[in-house]
């Protein structure tokens, strides 16, 4: 076995571990340690992925005969890890000019990014559970530190905390599953699982709601928990919450199906309707959000419901027996995930340091009426045309291929799934298309149009170096995720051979019509045929020639003008200017069955003519209700006033200390079981 | 003292049904013109009014030069909302004039129109100039209601000096008053066609209406009706039987033509819908703010001043009144419709029974022989195509004009199109706007 | 109801005028309103009574620019009142004011006219006037004239206008609107004045708002005398800027400068 490999790793283990350590100290060092745990991390799934070893299995402890704690590095956990290490490496970076928080932040961001490895890396179920369960601890603390009303962020915290737990449930109920099968805990490194449909199925959907619960996809939650969490936590702690936690849901959920090694029909139908309708839900919400951390994370849903429907056309491939058609939908889905998480991760650290020059989140705010330009505004772009599916992105690249994926939803055997795969892609096209409106809303009302620097004096702009080059190291990725797809591709297919038993690059990568090998991605065979590469090659010869001729070769005389306000005075006050709520009302009137939409204008014309009449205010109320808000704050009701009961009558003590009791007793009861059983 | 209205020192109360439609100073005392709407009769009065700064604005005159918000009061307050710059350069409304309008988007909220873009200042202007020379500048006020303007002036400036006119030329005036009430309205609805991309209607409407303005040059010499009254009589008399008949036959032919295409016009499903329960305009906000002419007949007021005013002419016609209870776009533009076929019924009437005989010479000069200083004062109504026009006019011992006060009918609607706007969406903004019919030229004078 | 609204417009007939292919007919351009050219013989003294705009300065100086066709000297039998010969309207500003330099200014108007062939774009600006020679453009829209067969459109945005046409006697609430529209405008583009209000202040020339005539705040490339003028003349004017007239009719234009 080679050893560089586990020295690396190794290396990884103990920067993170030293980061969090050290935290409490220098958040400086603390922040390093992690961008070099990160790159660490990088080189080490690159090396894995490219084919540096198919498996590299490290038990640390034999506890008995059959189980152990092990730590498992494949291709396809590698993959999740690379993608992971790219967002922190970028998130570390920023953080060390973003972050003003108090110490315990650095801390606790490190602590999270190290749970998510232990969960990357876990080949035991009791590993991925140590992980899982301290990712969502050191979350809840991370949110606490968010800034805004006490109340809100407690709420917010809170409610985060409420459906970690109640994920970390149903994650544990599936696996009892698969330990009932297997019969030892070391069932993630083994390759696939032979139980009973019952006990599948059980799996199946154990894993759906709790992966699904972490992912934030439709019924288990709508507009509740994952925006309002994500939103008030601190803005570095949001883009590792957003681009990554729920990624570590895409990871758990893809790894146990790919356990099950058999499908059934109605989880394909199951997971396809979830994923569109969270996908279409997610971006209406996004839509008319007005909150500028949670609109991406409305966005966020959408994306993870995408990713979603690329595995339910997976599923239900594998089960119509279509082995190209599974390969690319897994792979869809592996892209997406890649690509958003990128995307996502960008547009929050950017959003972040806008609010934080505004001191608000709200995107109606407008701290001026001029154009911010800022550096991160080109950034802001290539995330927000990346998210917006525009090519030759990362965004579109993966948006295409779950499209493909669905567009071939004919080739199933059975009408039904034909209809249903044909339903789902229009719903997801849709919200593909209305995601659109949220990404230009997000970007000239967050990006372009506020959050000045100089407004905060020096501070800022001592800042801003370190700010611009991790917005920069997201801007390359983001246009190297597009532009260099068919490399990407490579990198996800090798991740998916371990799950699909083939390896599928050269089936799906050729050349086509002139272009040469290795530039057309095929979504069939032949169906579908597109080169990123080439379409950006394209589109740049498309800016650049006509450049080239109006600059060269024609005269060229610029001249500045005022804007045009119908032959009015430029606006003195933002009061005068349009704004993000005004931008989505439209959509709040039309879709009011959906948003549940009360205009409520309660005004009487004060009239003023010679005689009579007094002025008389106007009220203008336009709220967006939810239906499903209200369902969980119906059920948050009860639920409170029943703990608050209970909870005064059993445990008078602080609440803090008690969560760590909890975790600590977790801890402690899965070690026992695993002792007694074992 | 004008011989027909004893000014009254007291009304009572001023109850809902009486409107202030006009307020000036003449020697230092402060008279009303009220109308009546209930007895359909004009009040003068001089009881002293509180007078607010909007009713400045409306019922005397402002300086030119800068630009006046129409606000209703009151305070609008809400997450999102923001006003929304529109004019004084903009497509939808061809002149001068802005609006503001309070919105969180889509929804107007509130609605504040801009006007004196371009006042001219024409009531200072004329003061001390002679009433024949004032008139070049008066029928400029509104250049589409130029006829209405010019009666309504010369009629006030002929009462005062006591001039002698053949009835043959108040007849004539009334002629040109209705073909311009009938290009009006055909300009109206031709632009609510526009407005609702009904491309055949608006074509075929503004054909209708590029005939009368090309009737209007050939019997009156002008498109716009610029230059055909006196001070004492008109240029254009209509001399022959043939001339008569012929104008008839034309004008009949163009609004024959017009109420059998408006038919099909409105047959359109999507046109209705952009019509109908747009911009309502309540009958009590109408009394209230005082809306006049075929809005506020739309909105069940009922007041025409050829009625409730009636100068020389009209008594001995049948004036059509034609109400409606909806006060949306759908009514005025039904009452407009209506109104064009009263009007060629009109012109039919006027053309008939016209006096045959003693045609005045225009004359430039007029003499102030029979001036009487007790009488120096009067006053006109007009119903102009858009609603009720007030001249009150004085003239000094040598003949020259010493207060002219104008309330044109555009001044007084602003605030009920403001006021039926509310509530509505962006895209009935256009067809509020042109259904009311307003001029900014017309309440900037 | 249906009707065939094809059969409709072809039992109608083509309404459009034949200009500028041929002369417009007398109907188009009203006798009437069309201004007086050229003097007769005749005893009565040029006052203000007669031309209270003072275009007529003496018997062979009539300014077109400061005549509002209020008929005050043709009812006084002054002039003759000749349609055809006189529908000599729109008029270079800048070749008016500057005599000497005619041939110079001439050469460059034609090649920024050469620019707009084949289409422009206009943006009309109120900036004072009585709605008259507003309605008067926005009927140049109508089946009559029908200005998108000659390739112009009407636009919203000053941005994306070649041609401004301004209306009315320059207010001073309007003149910073007028310059900044005029700044807005991408080059090349062309100012058109209408109506004598625009040209000269016409009959509010005298108001205290009134502030100077347009092309002394902003360069004015042609300027269409009447008050209002009727569409055909507007639509000549517009034409001038495309380098479209009718032929033969620019060589008269500017002889007939030199004459007046």
């Amino acid at each position: 076995m080679d050893y560089l490999p586990v020295i690396i790793l190794f290396g990884v283990f103990v920067s993170f571990a030293t980061a969090v350590a050290i935290g409490r100290i220098s958040k400086i060092f603390c922040y390093v340690l992690g961008t070099i745990g990160s790159a660490l991390g990088i080189s080490l799934s690159l090396w894995m992925l490219l084919g540096g070893a198919n498996r590299i299995d490290l038990v640390l402890w034999q506890v008995t005969q059959n189980s152990s704690f092990e730590f498992l590095l494949t291709p396809f956990n590698s993959l999740f890890l690379l993608i992971s290490c790219l967002v922190w490496f970028g998130t570390c970076l920023y953080s060390l000019r973003y972050d003003d928080y108090p110490n315990g932040l650095s801390s606790l961001l490190v602590l999270t990014m190290f749970s998510m490895v232990i969960i990357i890396l876990a080949g035991d179920a009791i590993s991925f559970l140590v992980g899982w369960e301290s990712m969502t601890i050191s979350a809840f603390f991370m949110i606490l530190q968010g800034r805004g009303k006490p109340d809100v962020i407690r709420k917010a915290a809170f409610l985060f905390l409420g459906f970690g737990e109640a994920s970390t449930v149903f994650v544990m109920l599936a696996f009892v599953g698969m330990f009932s099968s297997v019969g030892s805990f070391n069932f993630l490194s083994t390759s696939t699982i032979h139980a009973s449909e019952i006990t599948l199925s059980w799996i199946f959907v154990a894993s759906l709601v709790g992966f699904g619960l972490k992912m934030g996809i439709a019924p288990f939650h709508m507009s509740e928990w994952l925006p309002i969490a994500h939103s008030n936590a601190p803005s570095n702690a949001s883009a590792i919450l957003s681009a990554t936690l729920t990624l570590m849901g895409v990871y758990g959920y893809i790894n146990i199906l790919s356990h099950l090694g058999h499908s059934e029909l109605w989880w394909g139908w199951i997971t396809l309707v979830i994923g569109g309708i969270s996908a279409l839900l997610g971006a209406l919400f996004a839509s008319v959000s007005e909150h500028s951390k949670g609109l991406p994370a409305y966005s966020t849903i959408e994306n993870n419901g995408l990713i979603i429907v690329a595995v339910g056309v997976y599923i239900l491939a594998s089960y119509y027996n279509l082995p190209l058609l599974s390969g690319f939908a897994l792979i869809a889905a592996l892209y997406h995930a890649f690509s958003h998480s990128i995307s996502k991760a960008s547009l929050f650290l950017i959003m972040g340091w806008k609010s934080k020059l505004k001191e608000s989140f709200d995107l109606n705010n407008r701290s001026s009426t001029k154009a911010a330009k800022d550096g991160t505004y080109l950034a802001g772009m290539a995330t927000i045309l990346s998210l917006a599916a525009v090519p030759p992105l990362a965004g579109f690249v993966s948006e295409w291929m779950i499209l493909e994926s669905l567009f071939q939803s004919f080739r199933f055997g059975d009408t039904t799934s034909q209809i249903v795969g044909t339903i789902i892609g229009a719903i997801v096209a849709l919200a593909t298309g209305v995601v659109i409106i949220a990404m230009t809303k997000v970007y000239g009302f967050g990006v372009l149009l506020s959050g000045m620097v100089e407004s905060n004096g020096n501070n800022n702009i001592k800042k801003m170096p370190i700010i611009r080059a991790s917005s920069y190291y997201f801007l390359i990725l983001i246009i190297a995720l597009g532009v260099l797809a068919p490399g990407i591709f490579l990198l996800a297919s090798s991740g998916a051979n371990q799950i699909l038993r083939e390896k599928t690059f050269d089936i799906f990568v050729t050349g086509l019509l002139g272009i040469p090998a290795h530039f057309v991605i095929l979504s069939g065979s032949p169906f579908g045929g597109f080169s990123p590469t080439f379409v950006a090659i394209f589109m740049l010869c498309l800016l650049v020639i006509p450049y080239a001729i109006t600059r060269w070769g024609a005269k060229w005389k610029i001249r500045k003008t005022y804007g045009w306000f119908s032959g009015q005075n430029q606006p003195t006050s933002t009061f005068e200017l349009y704004n993000s709520f005004g931008y989505s009302t439209p959509i709040r009137i039309m879709l009011s069955f959906l948003f549940r939409t009360k205009e409520r204008i309660i005004q009487v014309g004060a009239i003023r003519r010679p005689v009579i009449l007094s002025p008389e205010e106007y009220i203008v109320e336009l709220e967006v209700l939810d239906v499903f808000k209200k369902l969980y704050d119906l059920l948050t009701k009860y639920a409170l006033s029943l703990s608050y009961h209970a909870a005064r009558k059993i445990m008078p003590g602080k609440l803090f200390v008690y969560l760590i009791y909890i975790m600590v007793a977790f801890i402690f009861v899965m070690l026992y079981t695993f002792f007694v059983i074992m | 003292m004008i011989p027909n209205f004893v000014i009254q020192k007291q009304v009572a109360e001023i109850n809902t049904n009486v409107q202030i439609s006009s307020i000036f100073e003449i020697d230092g005392r402060t008279l009303a013109l009220l109308s009546d709407i209930e007895n359909r009769k004009t009040i003068l009065s001089d009881i002293p009014l509180r007078l607010g700064e909007e009713s400045e604005i409306f019922l005397k005159d402002v300086q030119p030069g800068h630009q006046i918000d129409l606000d209703m009061g009151g305070k609008v307050e809400g997450y999102g909302i923001f006003a929304f710059p529109y004019g004084p350069v903009s497509s939808g409304v061809p002149e001068s004039g802005g609006f503001k309008l309070i919105t969180y988007g889509e929804r107007i909220v509130k609605i504040i129109p801009q006007i004196n873009f371009k006042k001219r200042g024409i009531e200072r202007k004329v003061i001390g100039m002679q009433p024949n020379d004032a008139l070049l500048l008066i029928e400029r006020s509104a250049g589409n209601f130029s006829a209405s303007y010019s009666t309504c002036f010369v009629t006030a400036v002929e009462t005062i000096l006591n001039l002698e006119v053949p009835s043959r030329s108040k007849w004539i005036r009334a002629i040109a008053i209705e073909l311009e009430r009938i290009y009006n309205h055909l300009h109206v609805f031709g632009r609510l066609s526009e407005a609702a991309t009904q491309n055949v209607s608006a074509a075929e409407t503004h054909v209708l209406k590029e005939r009368v303005l090309r009737i209007n040059a050939k019997y009156f010499g002008h498109r716009y009706l610029f230059g055909f009254n006196r001070v004492g009589g008109v240029s254009h008399n209509l001399l022959s039987k043939e001339e008569r008949r012929s104008l008839l036959n034309e004008i009949k032919e163009i609004t024959n033509k017009f109420s059998n295409l408006v038919t099909y016009f409105l047959s359109s499903r999507i046109f209705l819908d952009r019509l109908q329960n747009t911009a309502r305009l309540s009958n009590q906000d109408a009394l209230k703010m005082g809306a006049v002419g075929p809005s506020a007949r739309a909105s069940a007021i009922e007041w025409d001043d050829r009625l409730t005013y009636p100068i020389e002419p009209y008594n001995d016609v049948f004036v059509d009144l034609k109400t409606d209870e909806e006060g949306d776009t759908m009514a005025r533009t039904m009452v407009r419709i209506h109104e064009i076929q009263s009007s060629v019924f009109l012109l039919e009437q006027l053309l008939d029974k016209m006096p045959v005989d003693g045609h005045a010479p225009s004359k430039l000069d007029v003499s102030s022989e029979r001036y009487d200083e007790q009488a120096s004062f009067s006053f006109c109504r007009i119903e102009s195509p858009s609603g009720d026009l007030i001249h009150a006019v004085q003239i000094d011992k040598t003949g020259r004009i010493k207060l002219l006060h104008m309330r044109p009918s555009s001044l007084v609607n602003w605030l009920p199109l403001a006021k039926s706007l509310e509530g509505n969406v962006f895209t009935d903004f256009q067809f509020a706007y042109e259904s009311y019919g307003l001029s900014y030229a017309d309440s900037d004078r | 109801m249906v009707k065939f609204w094809v059969l409709h417009g072809i039992k109608n007939g083509i309404l459009t005028t034949k200009y500028p292919k041929k002369e417009p007919t007398p109907e188009e351009i009203p006798l009437k309103s069309v201004p007086p050219t050229s003097v007769q013989e005749s005893n009565w003294t040029v006052g203000k009574e007669l031309c209270p705009t003072g275009a007529i300065e003496n018997e062979a100086n009539i300014d077109l620019g400061k005549c509002i066709y209020c008929r005050r000297c043709s009812d006084a039998s002054f002039f003759f009142e000749d349609g055809t010969k006189s529908r000599k309207t729109a008029l270079q500003a800048k070749i008016l004011q500057n005599k000497d330099a005619n041939k110079d200014l001439y050469a460059a108007f034609k090649t920024k006219a050469k620019t707009f062939q084949k289409s422009f774009h206009i943006l009309m600006i109120d900036v004072g006037s009585c709605n008259a020679c507003n309605i008067e453009v926005l009927n140049l829209a109508n089946p009559y004239y029908d200005l998108t067969r000659l390739g112009i459109f009407f636009t919203n945005s000053p941005k994306h206008a070649d041609v401004l046409v301004v209306v009315g006697a320059l207010n001073k609430a309007m003149t910073n609107v007028l310059k900044q529209t005029y700044e807005s405008m991408p080059e090349p583009k062309f100012v058109i004045s209408i109506g004598a209000c625009a040209i000269s202040g016409g009959v509010f020339k005298d108001t205290e708002s009134f502030v100077s005539p347009v092309q002394d705040v902003i360069p004015t490339d042609v300027i269409v005398p009447g008050c209002p003028p009727t569409p055909i003349q507007i639509l000549e004017g517009l034409l001038l800027c495309m380098d479209r007239c009718v032929k033969g009719q620019e060589t008269d234009m500017i002889k007939s400068k030199g004459e007046t």
